[in-house]
């Protein structure tokens, strides 16, 4: 080993050559976030007659390598709502630790705000999923303007102002969105189809039980891992109602039947 | 107060030839008109207490809360000058905030105790500021759980955060109060304002466990014990209302956050309260 | 005259423990004339009396919405007031662009409260010359504050500040326990009776020196709340309300003094 301390944790000269410092820039534009680092793939939500079901997989990949296999996309917010979130992953820790802090200022707000002496304090007045994606939005449009963009797309469910399921999404340049149904990066193109075949309207979305909606997230994230390179079948659902969110983070997806890869080419190990 | 007059006391962080700040005096004269506020520390939790007096009939009832949250685990109740003390939160809120933003972890109660006697202390040092006109008390639960990775979304290392000593533990419940001066120390017990002789004596007469350990006051008990002394300390002729809060450790009522006193549990120890003080007038 | 070695700024403490700089500003308040607030389950009105500076002058404002749901009652410095309004429309501005909802009215009343404490703590600066009555509506439903000089901030369920307002609480004292359940137009009623109470002898209420401010908030089915804009009323909009008044003994010099006993609950006039 050399013994001079400032060859340790280098790649040896005598073995690598010396370093190319010109690869250290000191001039030229100033560049911020270029590209994801270690992403998460699809998250998917649906809504129905008393709330939205959403669901994301434990993966964190790095580039195609499946790095992380027990990370939580999914994240309740005041336990009245839930953000899910694709893409980068150090982007959504920062904004797990912004959404904390801004949870911590709204429990002041509503702390000196509660007038009713009750034991359990009442929900409303605090930030309902509607005034949390607006203000996401916001946030998502600074940093992108700011050409600083948190390198994310964002679902986020819960309920209105007037207790009505919500359901909305924001992405990386704050473009926002609204459907019965939602699905971001390859879920877009994969469970999107099959959640419109039973939500394709509000009216639809409102005659939606909560078995079924589950059952039809269930289904797509099957699909998803089936068709999706970069995905897992351990995953997290969350169910969103008046009553809270009920989230679980260590499902596995059921029932797979691998049986149609053999009919298809260029699946798998086939390469005919 | 003999000092007066001879211009020492003109301006704030200016000595006396004896080495007082009269400035400062001043302003604990200020925090020795306000209404009551004690702590009390016990084995499993703490309870904060103040006694609001009603400066008019037409303030809406408990709306005016008094004792306030900093971060999630964390409560601040002072006496004196009120718009003062709202000073003293927002600027202890900002304590926590930067403390979370810098170290991914929650403030300890050493910790915004020690920020907040330097902020009230720098409040002593200059001309162009006077000193806070209240004492605050700060009380809190320090987590007594492994603290998560920050950012934590998966389930971590096995291993846990590191540095770790076998059979240590850490956290507990934290008492302290910061006078106008910045000085602070860590209680068991605490009272300030109007009251405080009375409400420390009863204060001393608790078993809060001490520095020697030993059986100790319950939580519950504790909050019974706070409502009677705000009632022993309460000077009879004016009307007051009872503000109480609690915080316990993660496997108590308030799972470790900063919560007010239940409303039932308020109005039993209110009752036994009132109960004790006409016991003690027949005496 | 003795000299206040302890008055000159509000960075000294009297020995007693008093800065004596706030409670002049506290007096300034006083010279204000009378606004009056009352918060009912349903409703937040402000009514005050406006003041014209010479017979053929205009009357002043003393009323000033500041977002849709909330408005102010002014008394004392106007310039400080409007500093403050304005402040009070940018956060509420604010408010309502990043979270797309009503900025809930104690957030905004302590925020004015933090920064009038910063005057009362720093060489140069001043208190506040000041007090306002602020009455909003927000999810948990109609308010009634008051801030002061100080940075006192209180929710109140009615309050009166300015000239002689101390007749006017002594009205609102007296029927405190009538004001949460009342109607919209009986609320403005009662503060304008209560408005009468502080009126200085052969003064009475008109429309050129009455002004009327109401904000709403009526629960609707599905648990949301309809809010009723802050909206201030004047001259003739106003005049229905003075009529319906006009005949109450405990009028200061009302039309129909004495004539004895019209207890405002049989005399109603709506509107």
């Amino acid at each position: 080993m050399d013994h001079r301390p400032q060859a340790w944790g280098r790649p040896r000269d005598d073995v690598y050559g010396a370093y190319d410092a010109s690869y250290l820039q000191t001039n030229g534009p100033k560049t911020a976030t270029q590209s994801p680092i270690v992403t998460g793939t699809s998250v998917i939500a649906i809504k129905f007659k008393d709330g939205v079901v959403m669901a994301a997989d434990n993966l964190a990949s790095y580039g195609s390598l499946a790095r992380f296999t027990d990370v939580k996309r999914l994240r309740p917010f005041l336990s009245t709502s839930i953000v899910g979130f694709g893409g980068d992953v150090s982007d959504m820790q920062f904004l797990d630790r912004h959404l904390n802090e801004l949870a911590i200022d709204e429990a002041y707000e509503h702390e000196s705000t509660a007038t009713t002496d009750t034991d359990s304090p009442s929900k409303t007045g605090q930030l309902n999923a509607a005034n949390l994606h607006k203000y996401l939005s916001k946030l998502m449009y600074r940093r992108r303007s700011d050409f600083d963009p948190l390198w994310n797309q964002v679902l986020v469910a819960g309920f209105d102002a007037h207790a009505k399921p919500f359901l909305a999404s924001v992405d990386l340049r704050g473009t926002t969105f609204t459907s019965p149904s939602l699905a971001t990066g390859f879920g877009a193109m994969l469970a999107q189809p099959i959640m419109r075949r039973f939500a394709a309207t509000e009216e639809d979305a409102a005659a939606l039980t909560r078995e079924q909606a589950v059952d039809v997230v269930k289904e797509c994230m099957k699909v998803l891992f089936y068709r999706d390179a970069r995905s897992l079948d351990r995953y997290s659902i969350a169910v969103v109602t008046k009553d809270g969110v009920e989230l679980s983070e260590d499902e596995q997806l059921e029932k797979q039947s691998w049986a149609f890869a053999e009919r298809i080419r260029g699946y798998g190990t086939q390469v005919v | 107060m003999t000092s007066i007059g001879t211009g020492y006391d003109l301006a704030n962080s200016i000595f006396s030839p004896d080495g007082r700040n009269f400035q400062v005096e001043y302003a604990v004269k200020a925090v020795e008109n306000g209404g009551t506020s004690i702590g009390i520390r016990c084995k499993d939790g703490v309870v904060l207490a103040v006694e609001k007096l009603v400066t008019s009939k037409l303030l809406k009832p408990s709306a005016n809360k008094r004792i306030a949250t900093v971060d999630r685990h964390l409560g601040v109740v002072y006496s004196g000058m009120i718009p003062d003390g709202r000073h003293f939160i927002d600027r202890a809120r900002d304590e926590a905030r930067a403390w979370r933003d810098t170290f991914k972890t929650p403030i300890s109660t050493a910790d915004l105790a020690s920020r907040m006697g330097g902020y009230m202390q720098a409040y002593t040092l200059y001309q162009s500021v006077r000193p806070f006109g209240i004492t605050a008390i700060v009380g809190g639960f320090d987590s007594t759980a492994e603290a998560t990775v920050d950012g934590e979304v998966g389930a971590g290392p096995s291993c846990g955060a590191g540095g770790k000593v076998a059979g240590k533990t850490h956290g507990g419940p934290f008492l302290y109060m910061i006078e106008p001066s910045g000085l602070y120390w860590g209680y068991y017990g605490a009272a300030t304002g109007k009251g405080r002789q009375a409400a420390k004596a009863e204060l001393e007469k608790l078993d809060l466990g001490g520095p020697a350990g030993g059986p100790a006051l319950t939580l519950e008990e504790a909050v019974k014990e706070a409502a009677r002394i705000i009632y022993v300390a309460h000077d009879d002729d004016k009307e007051f209302e009872l503000e109480m809060t609690w915080i316990s450790g993660l496997d108590g009522p308030t799972k470790g956050l900063h919560q007010e006193v239940p409303k039932a549990l308020r109005e039993e120890a209110e009752r036994l309260a009132k109960k004790a003080q006409e016991g003690k007038m027949e005496e | 005259m003795f000299r206040n070695n302890y008055d000159n700024d509000s960075v000294t403490f009297s020995p007693q423990g008093r800065i004596f700089q706030v409670e002049y500003a506290a007096e300034a308040v006083k010279q204000g004339s009378v606004v009056v607030g009352i918060a009912s389950k349903t409703h937040a009105v402000l009514v005050a009396i406006k003041r014209n500076a010479e017979e053929l002058s205009s009357y002043q404002k003393k009323l000033f919405p500041i977002d849709e749901h909330v408005g102010i009652a002014i008394a004392g410095l106007t310039s400080d007031a409007r500093v403050l309004s304005n402040f009070m429309k940018q956060q509420c501005l604010g408010h309502r662009l990043t979270y797309g909802r009503n900025m809930p009215v104690r957030t905004l009343v302590d925020m004015i409260g933090s920064k009038a404490q910063i005057n009362t703590q720093h060489y140069g600066k001043r208190p506040y010359g000041v007090g306002l009555l602020v009455a909003g509506v927000d999810e948990q439903g109609p308010h009634l504050f008051e801030f002061q000089p100080s940075g006192m901030t209180e929710e109140m369920v009615a309050f009166a500040i300015g000239a002689r307002s101390q007749m006017a609480r002594t009205y609102l004292e007296k029927n405190i326990d009538k004001f949460a359940d009342c109607g919209r137009e009986e609320l403005v009623r009662h503060g304008l009776r209560a408005l009468k109470e502080s009126l200085v002898q052969d003064r009475e209420l008109t429309v050129d020196n009455t002004s009327v401010g109401v904000a709403g908030a009526v629960k609707v089915d599905d648990g949301s709340t309809k809010v009723e804009p802050f909206q201030v009323y004047d001259q003739q909009d106003v005049a229905a309300w003075i009529e319906s008044v006009a005949d109450d003994k405990e009028g200061g010099a009302g039309a129909g003094e004495g004539e004895g006993e019209g207890e405002g609950e049989g005399m109603e006039v709506d509107s």
